[in-house]
């Protein structure tokens, strides 16, 4: 029985097929909306926290500068005391629980090789930067500790950097000229892509600090220090510690804040993926709105097609049907075209998040329980929408829905 | 063929449309009996109250007051899904419009009683294709109402009517529609249904010639049976 009904609906939506279409236009573009928000807002969340686990996870980034304001990670004022090599020294010293510590100073630099050129994100650093920021070579070697004291002219080339200047090409040995002062590459970085915000990270040069610092910032400050806490010391642990001995090194009495801020990338990626969330979820229920409108859609129709088909409604009821068969008939109509332009709307939203992940490049993470709920949902609106016009339907007069014209 | 015990009666039965001033009488008491077996034609000028007996008796209509009993059952007093019920297991409809199912097959048209009885979909098919070939259409059972003429149309009625072996047939000006041949044709169906099958039939006429089939001539006029005509059988 319930079979005969679902076919007779299919068939009485293939009649009218335009009609059927554009009612269902609604909960597709409904649904659609949904699934498409939805899984390219789970698709950037992934990115987002796979994309702060590549700055490195379990890692604390301590700058100069106070914090802006109370949990402002970023916005550092910056008439402040730099960092400087003594409290590098410091926290190698004394702090414990760190499987890396390394300074580095960045700036943006014209990097030439030959007749080519290319603005790149130069860093000063040591030989503990890789580890600490979990890089891997893909060719060479690191700066020796030797390098790293004397402020050698040798660096290590991001995947970007190689291609601008060597194409496919070993750059091992060349010399390539950064601020006017020479450098010799000894390495090349893996490449890592570009991070959520399109900040290209392969797009680098790493050299040793004091080279750095005496040929291209021309002082003796550090930007950074990146510590990384090794497996067992959770970064919540660590972080008080490197407070601790750099206001120790830098007389900082307790009366006074600290002239320096400490940045938990854990924090910042929680805290990241979970705005992602939030965002996802808003956009999502704003979608969700048009499928409202989709409903009322289904409505309409249905109540069109009941006053077309009262002829018809009347000679099922003259040979017999019963209230609950109309009103079964119609509500399975509802139902069937509102699931139909749920599955449409599905495979349409799925489609475009498939294309938006692969254009902005995050990953293409689609939810099943996400689709489920978007079935569900699709067919209880044609539940909700068609009971009032196949209640109407079931209500006629036999004689009067007969005499119908 | 003999006829049987009663299996229509009306006592008084009243039926009013409107209140007031505006009130209107389309039944003024009429008493009434059908028995099993009969052919019953019924006539009457429009206005005259035929229509809406033929609602009450077949159980589409309930009269305002008095009694109507349908196979022993006060089909008056019953709801609408019993009243339902009685339809689908014991009369079956033929209208002058045909009223069949439009882009829908004969055979499918005559399925549809048999659909809201629960009969398997198996037993269906086979009683509708039994049903179209008591009826002469053998070969039309996949035709649509649109490829069919107006008198095969009505054959498809018929044989929706008869596909649930119903005790009563209310045929509504069945030969309203159809030229004079065609008229002839379906009236020989149904007097063949009625005397192979005992099938009991009410029909609606305007037309004295159709009339002449049936055994008996009810004449309706302002609401009161205005004669009642038995025609005795020639052999």
């Amino acid at each position: 029985m319930i079979w005969e009904t679902i076919r007779l609906s299919l068939r009485s939506i293939r009649r009218n097929v335009l009609r059927s279409f554009l009612t269902l236009l609604g909960i597709v573009i409904g649904v659609a909306a949904v699934i498409a928000m939805l899984t390219i807002g789970s698709g950037t969340t992934q990115k987002v926290k796979a994309d702060i686990s590549k700055l490195g996870s379990n890692l604390l980034v301590v700058r100069a500068g106070r914090p802006a304001g109370p949990g402002a990670p970023g916005g550092l004022d910056q008439a402040v005391r730099p960092l400087a090599e003594k409290d590098l020294a410091a926290l190698v010293a004394h702090l414990t629980g760190a499987r890396a510590i390394s300074p580095a100073s960045q700036k943006q630099v014209r990097v030439i090789f030959g007749t080519e050129s290319l603005t790149s994100g130069v860093t000063g650093t040591d030989s503990a930067y890789l580890d600490a920021r979990d890089w891997k070579l893909v060719s060479g070697r690191p700066f020796s500790d030797s390098e790293t004291r004397s402020g050698t002219g040798v660096c290590l080339i991001g995947e970007t950097v190689r291609q601008q200047f060597f194409g496919a090409g070993d750059p091992e040995g060349e010399i390539i000229r950064v601020n006017r002062t020479s450098c010799k590459i000894i390495g090349l970085l893996e490449p890592k892509g570009y991070t959520g915000f399109g900040q290209d990270q392969d797009n680098v040069v790493l050299m040793p600090l004091h080279a750095y610092q005496r040929r291209i910032a021309g002082n003796r400050d550090i930007d950074n220090i990146y510590i990384a806490a090794d497996d067992r010391t959770p970064t919540s642990e660590l972080q008080p510690r490197v407070e601790d001995i750099l206001r120790d090194i830098r007389r900082i009495t307790p009366d006074r804040e600290s002239d320096f801020g400490i940045r938990d990338m854990t924090q910042i990626a929680d805290a990241m993926a979970s705005a992602t969330t939030t965002m996802t979820g808003m956009l999502g229920a704003v979608a969700g709105v048009s499928l409202l409108v989709g409903g009322i859609g289904i409505m309409n129709i249905m109540l069109v097609s009941v006053t077309e088909r009262t002829r018809e409604i009347g000679i099922r009821l003259a040979i017999g049907a019963h209230e609950k068969h109309i009103l079964i008939q119609f509500l399975v109509e509802a139902t069937v075209l509102s699931l139909l332009g749920g599955i449409i709307g599905i495979l349409i939203g799925l489609a475009l998040a498939g294309l938006a992940s692969a254009t902005l490049t995050i990953p293409f993470a689609p939810s099943p329980a996400v689709i489920l709920l978007a079935v569900g949902f699709s067919a209880l609106i044609g539940m909700v929408f068609g009971f009032f016009p196949a209640l109407r339907g079931a209500r006629l007069d036999p004689i009067d829905a007969l005499r119908h014209e | 063929m003999a006829t049987g015990a009663a299996l229509i009666t009306f006592d008084k039965v009243w039926k009013s449309y409107g209140q007031g001033e505006a009130k209107v009488h389309a039944l003024a008491g009429v008493d009434l009996g059908i028995r099993r077996g009969e052919f019953v034609a019924i006539m009457g000028p429009s206005g005259s109250g035929k229509s809406t007996a033929m609602n009450i008796i077949g159980c589409l209509d309930t009269p305002t007051a008095g009694t109507y009993s349908f196979m022993g059952v006060d089909a008056g007093r019953l709801d609408r899904n019993r009243r339902a019920m009685l339809r689908n297991l014991y009369v079956g409809f033929v209208f002058q419009g045909y009223n069949l199912l439009a882009r829908t097959t004969a055979a499918e048209n005559v399925e549809l009683p048999l659909i809201y009885r629960g009969v398997a979909a198996r037993e269906r098919r086979d009683l509708a294709m039994q049903a179209l070939a008591e009826v002469g259409l053998v070969g039309r059972e996949h035709h649509t109402p649109a490829e069919l003429s107006g008198g095969q149309q009505q054959r498809v009625a018929i044989a929706r009517a008869i596909v649930t072996r119903p005790t009563l047939l209310v045929a509504d000006e069945p030969t309203g529609n159809l030229d004079t041949a065609r008229t002839h044709e379906i009236m020989e169906l149904l007097t063949r249904l009625n005397k192979e099958l005992g099938l009991t039939i009410a029909m609606v006429t305007h037309e004295a010639d159709v009339a002449g089939y049936a055994e008996r001539t009810i004449r309706f006029l302002d609401g009161h049976v205005a004669s009642d005509t038995v025609v005795l059988e020639t052999a």
